[in-house]
C-alpha cells in the first residue's frame, strides 16, 4: 500500500526535479560548455573535434565531468534539508508514507533526472565533437551521481547548510589529498578515509574516452557514496524529521 | 487509542543549553473523543503534537497510538493533520496540492478527481482551485491545509489551531465540520488558544503549561452545578426589580448586572423569581465559561 502510494507520486517528484533543477542544469551546462568549447572549435576549424589523440581531448573531458559535478551539487542540494527548512514535511508524512522510502525513491528519481539531462547535454556535445561517447558518459556520470550525491544525500540529513558543506567536503578532500596524501606518516593515512575525490580525474579521462576504468576506483567511489547514503537513510530512520 | 506514556522532551543545542519543552506528560485519549489541548504560547502544545505524529522522538516516554509508536501508527494508518503554521510548496497550485497528497495517503487514482473536488466544495475553494499557493490569503491558505487534513478518511484528526485566520463565517463553518466529523471511532485533538471554541467542540481539554499537563477539565456544566459563579444579566425591563431577586446584584451599565450564586439551582431559583415579578430577562452569560475559570486557575498555579 505504501510503495503503491509512492510510485505513483514519482512522476510528481520528476515533475519538481525538471521544474527546480533539470531547466538549470540544462541551462547551465549548455552555457558552461559553450563559453568553453566553442572559442577553440572556432579557433581550429576543421582540426577541432577529433577524438582523444587531439590536444582538446582533454579540455573537452574536463568541460563534460566538470558539468557532471556541478549537475550532482544542484540535483541533490537540499533534497531532504528543503522539506525540514519549509516545514513541508509536516502534510507529506501525516500521510501513511515512510519518510525513508520517500527520500531514497527521490534520490532515484533525480538520479533519473541527472542521467536524462546529461543525455541531452552529451547529445549536443556529441554533434560538435563526433568521438564523444555519450553512453560511456552516462555511465561516468551515474558513477559520480551515486559517489558524491550519496555524501550529498547524507548532509542534507544532518545538516541545513548542506550545498556549502557537499562543496567544503569535495573541495576540501581534494587539497587535503594533495597535500597530504604522499607524505609519510600518520597524516596520509587519514587522508584515506576522506571522500576518494582525486580518482575522478582518472575515471573521467578513462571512462569516458574508451569505457574502461579501475575496479578498484570505481568501487572505492560507488561504495563511499552508498555508504553515506545508507547512512543517511539510517540517520531519517531513527532521527526526527523535525529539526 | 492515544496513549502518552511520561513522555519528555528536551531541546538541546549545539553549545549544550537545554530546554524542557514537554516533561512527564501522561494522558489517554479514547476513541469517538474531541480532546482539546490549551496552553499559553510555548507551553509545549506544538512539540506534543509534532511527538504524537512521531516527527519528533520523545526523549523519555512514549507515544503510543492503537497499541504502536506513533511514527509506525502514521506510516500505516496516516493522520488528518492541520499544522499551525501551513507550509506547502508555494509554486504548487491549490488543485495539484490537493491531488499530490491525494496520491500520497494512497487514495486510488479514478477516486482522486472526486475526492479533491469534495473537499474543495467542502472548504469554499472552487474559484482558487488553479491559483498558486503563494497567491492565496492567510484564510484561504488554512482552508487549503485543512482541506488536505480531509483528504482521507481518517481515524484521527489532529487540528492545531484550526481556526487561526479564518473570519467568523469560517470559523464558524469549521465548527460545523468538526461537528460533522465527529463519529465514535474517530478521534479528533484541537490545539488552540481559543477556549471559547474548545468550549463548544471539546469534550475534555488538557490544559498545559511549562510542558507539564496541569489537569484535565470536562466541558460539560455538571460539575459547575455547585460552584461559585458569577453571571452578566441582561434585562430587557423590570430593573427595578433585579435586588429583590438578586440582593447583591451589581449594576454593570445598559441594563447589565452582575450576580453571583453558589449554584445553578440558586441561580435559576432567583431568576424565576425575577420573571415572576415581571421583568423580562434577554440574556444569562456565565462571567468564564467553566474552561476559562479552570485553565485561568492551573496556569495561574503553575506560575
Amino acid at each position: 500500500m505504501i510503495r503503491a502510494s509512492l510510485a505513483r507520486y514519482s512522476p510528481w517528484q520528476f515533475r519538481d526535479f525538471v521544474m527546480d533543477r533539470g531547466i538549470a542544469i540544462a541551462i547551465i551546462g549548455m552555457l558552461w560548455g559553450y563559453l568553453l568549447v566553442e572559442p577553440m572549435r572556432r579557433t581550429m576549424g576543421p582540426a577541432f573535434g577529433g577524438g582523444p589523440p587531439s590536444p582538446t581531448w582533454p579540455i573537452v573531458i574536463t568541460v563534460a565531468s566538470s558539468v557532471v559535478t556541478l549537475s550532482v551539487l544542484i540535483a541533490v542540494n537540499g533534497i531532504v534539508s528543503t522539506d525540514r527548512k519549509m516545514g513541508y514535511y509536516r502534510f507529506l508524512f501525516s500521510k501513511p508514507v515512510s519518510a525513508v522510502a520517500y527520500y531514497a525513491q527521490l534520490f532515484i528519481v533525480y538520479m533519473l533526472g541527472v542521467l536524462i539531462t546529461m543525455l541531452l547535454l552529451s547529445g549536443v556535445l556529441h554533434m560538435v565533437v563526433p568521438s564523444f561517447r555519450i553512453f560511456y558518459f552516462l555511465l561516468y556520470a551515474a558513477i559520480i551521481y551515486i559517489a558524491m550525491g550519496g555524501i550529498g544525500f547524507f548532509v542534507s540529513v544532518v545538516t541545513r547548510f548542506d550545498w556549502l558543506t557537499l562543496a567544503s567536503v569535495w573541495v576540501g578532500s581534494r587539497v587535503l589529498r594533495n597535500a597530504y596524501g604522499s607524505t609519510p606518516g600518520w597524516k596520509s593515512k587519514a587522508v584515506e578515509i576522506l571522500p576518494p575525490v582525486h580518482k575522478i580525474d582518472d575515471l573521467a579521462l578513462t571512462l569516458i574516452t574508451n569505457g574502461t576504468a579501475l575496479t578498484k576506483d570505481v568501487a572505492w567511489l560507488v561504495g563511499y557514496g552508498a555508504l553515506f547514503f545508507a547512512l543517511g537513510l539510517l540517520i531519517l530512520r531513527r532521527g526526527s524529521l523535525a529539526d | 487509542m492515544i496513549e502518552f506514556r511520561n513522555v519528555g522532551k528536551i531541546y538541546r543545542s549545539l553549545l549544550g543549553n537545554s530546554v524542557k519543552a514537554v516533561e512527564e506528560f501522561s494522558l489517554h485519549v479514547v476513541e469517538g473523543e474531541i480532546l482539546g489541548i490549551a496552553g499559553p504560547n510555548g507551553a509545549g502544545k506544538t512539540t506534543l503534537i509534532a511527538m504524537m505524529l512521531g516527527y519528533l522522538r520523545p526523549t523519555t516516554g512514549r507515544v503510543e497510538i492503537s497499541g504502536l509508536p506513533a511514527r509506525t501508527y502514521v506510516e500505516r494508518n496516516g493522520i488528518g493533520y492541520l499544522s499551525e503554521l501551513i507550509a506547502i510548496n508555494p509554486k504548487w497550485r491549490a488543485e495539484t496540492a490537493l491531488v499530490r497528497y491525494a496520491v500520497l495517503a494512497g487514495i486510488p487514482d479514478a477516486v482522486i478527481p472526486t475526492r479533491v473536488n469534495e473537499v474543495i466544495e467542502r472548504l469554499g475553494l472552487e474559484e482558487h482551485r488553479d491559483k498558486r499557493v503563494k497567491a492565496l490569503s492567510k484564510g484561504n491558505l488554512q482552508r487549503l491545509g485543512l482541506a488536505q487534513a480531509l483528504l482521507r478518511d481518517d481515524q484521527i484528526l489532529v487540528l492545531d489551531e484550526p481556526t487561526h485566520g479564518l473570519d467568523p463565517v469560517w470559523t464558524q463553518r469549521f465548527r460545523d465540520i468538526v461537528e460533522e466529523l465527529r463519529r465514535p471511532d474517530r478521534t479528533i485533538l484541537i490545539a488552540s488558544h481559543n477556549l471559547d471554541e474548545l468550549q463548544r467542540l471539546a469534550d475534555r481539554v488538557a490544559i498545559i503549561d511549562h510542558g507539564r499537563l496541569q489537569r484535565v477539565v470536562s466541558t460539560g456544566y455538571e460539575q459547575t452545578a455547585h460552584a461559585v459563579t458569577r453571571f452578566r444579566l441582561t434585562l430587557a425591563s423590570g430593573h427595578d426589580r433585579i435586588h429583590e431577586s438578586f440582593p447583591h446584584a451589581e449594576h454593570a451599565g445598559k441594563g447589565e448586572y452582575d450576580v453571583t450564586v453558589r449554584s445553578i439551582q440558586e441561580l435559576n431559583t432567583a431568576l424565576a423569581d425575577l420573571i415572576g415579578r415581571g421583568a423580562l430577562v434577554a440574556s444569562v452569560v456565565p462571567e468564564r465559561s467553566v474552561l476559562e475559570q479552570q485553565f485561568r486557575e492551573a496556569v495561574g498555579e503553575s506560575q
